[in-house]
């Protein structure tokens, strides 16, 4: 969940986002290193009193200054492909879910076993009882079991948008007349919040995505109950 | 609830206002190990050569060394902790969802049934 003011990532959901967070943390010391080194240059450049106007050439700065931004990418490129590779795995998922996107709300799909489908419009401000999130709550939240590796399959109805879930580390462009896939697994239970993240009309800020982990047995109750519902 | 969670998660400082060191693993022992060993070699070389502009540049090299040295130590081990605790993780579900079965992690291997 976001806070006011945050600059940095939300607290990670899934394995994948704890990966990408510890090479955030990587690549954020690296470019703190390098930012030192560059405020450090400039200030002995300014206080310097040496002045040459000769200097053509000199090799071992220029060998230096060429060996060293090589070796600084390939400490940056190794974890980072890694991290890609780890994203692409197949992981046999338990539970496929269709996530469509609409002007301007998300439905959801869950046809593995029965024929599930609801949609999720944003709750209106209006509407909000005390302690739910201004422009993040949803009526209908995906609700999901935890621990397990989740299929999410995306797609739209009329034009772009974007099913993206930053705790979760997941964002996949919902294009109209293509099927897009993504898997995630929700380590710990939990509401996580997302917005749409494709421009896609006058609400494109007003559909947000609200996942929710819960332990298996919650799942299967929740399901029967919704089940129950669209049957009523 | 939600001011608790706030008020326990400590509002980081971030140096040169990007790298927040106090919410990110090993960046603080990273920096005091980098000032630390700055501030070792800078005044070593100074006391060696009593060059001034050349010991801060040594002193600053020291820093870059010292907090990288420092940090991949420190993320490494940080990293075989994670791989263990997840190993971990899935041997206590695995014994959970298969105790009593021939899947059974804690099953001996080779242990004589009754005649």
């Amino acid at each position: 969940m976001a806070h006011p003011s945050q600059l940095g990532f939300q607290d990670a959901a899934s394995p994948v986002m704890e990966e990408l967070l510890h090479f955030h943390d990587h690549a954020l010391m690296i470019v703190f290193l390098i930012s030192t080194l560059v405020l450090y240059i400039i200030v002995a450049m300014v206080t310097t009193k040496l002045t040459n106007k000769y200097i053509l050439d000199s090799q071992e700065i220029e060998i230096i200054w060429t060996v060293l931004p090589a070796v600084i990418l390939i400490l940056i490129a190794l974890p980072s492909l890694r991290i890609l590779y780890l994203m692409d795995e197949i992981n046999d998922p338990h539970l496929t879910i269709k996530a469509m996107g609409h002007q301007w709300y998300w439905s959801y799909e869950y046809t593995d076993y029965e024929d599930l489908g609801f949609d999720s419009y944003m709750i209106p401000t209006q509407d909000l009882t005390p302690g739910q999130f201004r422009l993040l709550e949803a009526d209908h939240r995906m609700v999901i079991p935890v621990e397990s590796p989740i299929r999410v399959l995306v797609s739209a109805e009329d034009v772009l948008h974007s099913w993206a879930v930053p705790a979760l580390g997941v964002k996949m462009d919902a294009v109209p007349g293509r099927l897009n896939q993504t898997a995630f697994i929700a380590s710990r239970p939990g509401v996580f919040y997302g917005q749409c993240s494709e421009i896609c009309g006058a609400n494109h800020s007003f559909m947000p995505i609200v996942v929710e982990a819960v332990p298996l047995e919650h799942f299967e109750n929740w399901s029967s109950l919704m089940l129950e519902d669209a049957s009523l | 609830m939600a001011g608790e969670e706030q008020e326990s998660k400590t509002k980081g400082f971030r140096l040169l206002g990007i790298l927040d060191v106090q919410n990110t693993p090993c960046a603080r022992d990273a920096i005091l190990h980098g000032a630390g060993g700055s501030l070792a070699a800078g005044l070593l070389h100074f006391l060696a050569t009593s060059r001034v502009k050349r010991s801060f540049d040594v002193g600053f090299a020291g820093f870059m060394l010292t907090t990288l040295g420092s940090w991949f130590y420190c993320r490494m081990n940080n990293a075989k902790l994670r791989v263990q605790q997840r190993m971990i993780q899935d041997g206590i579900k695995n014994k959970v969802v298969y105790e009593g079965s021939v899947l059974d992690p804690t099953n001996k291997p080779g242990a004589p049934g009754p005649s």
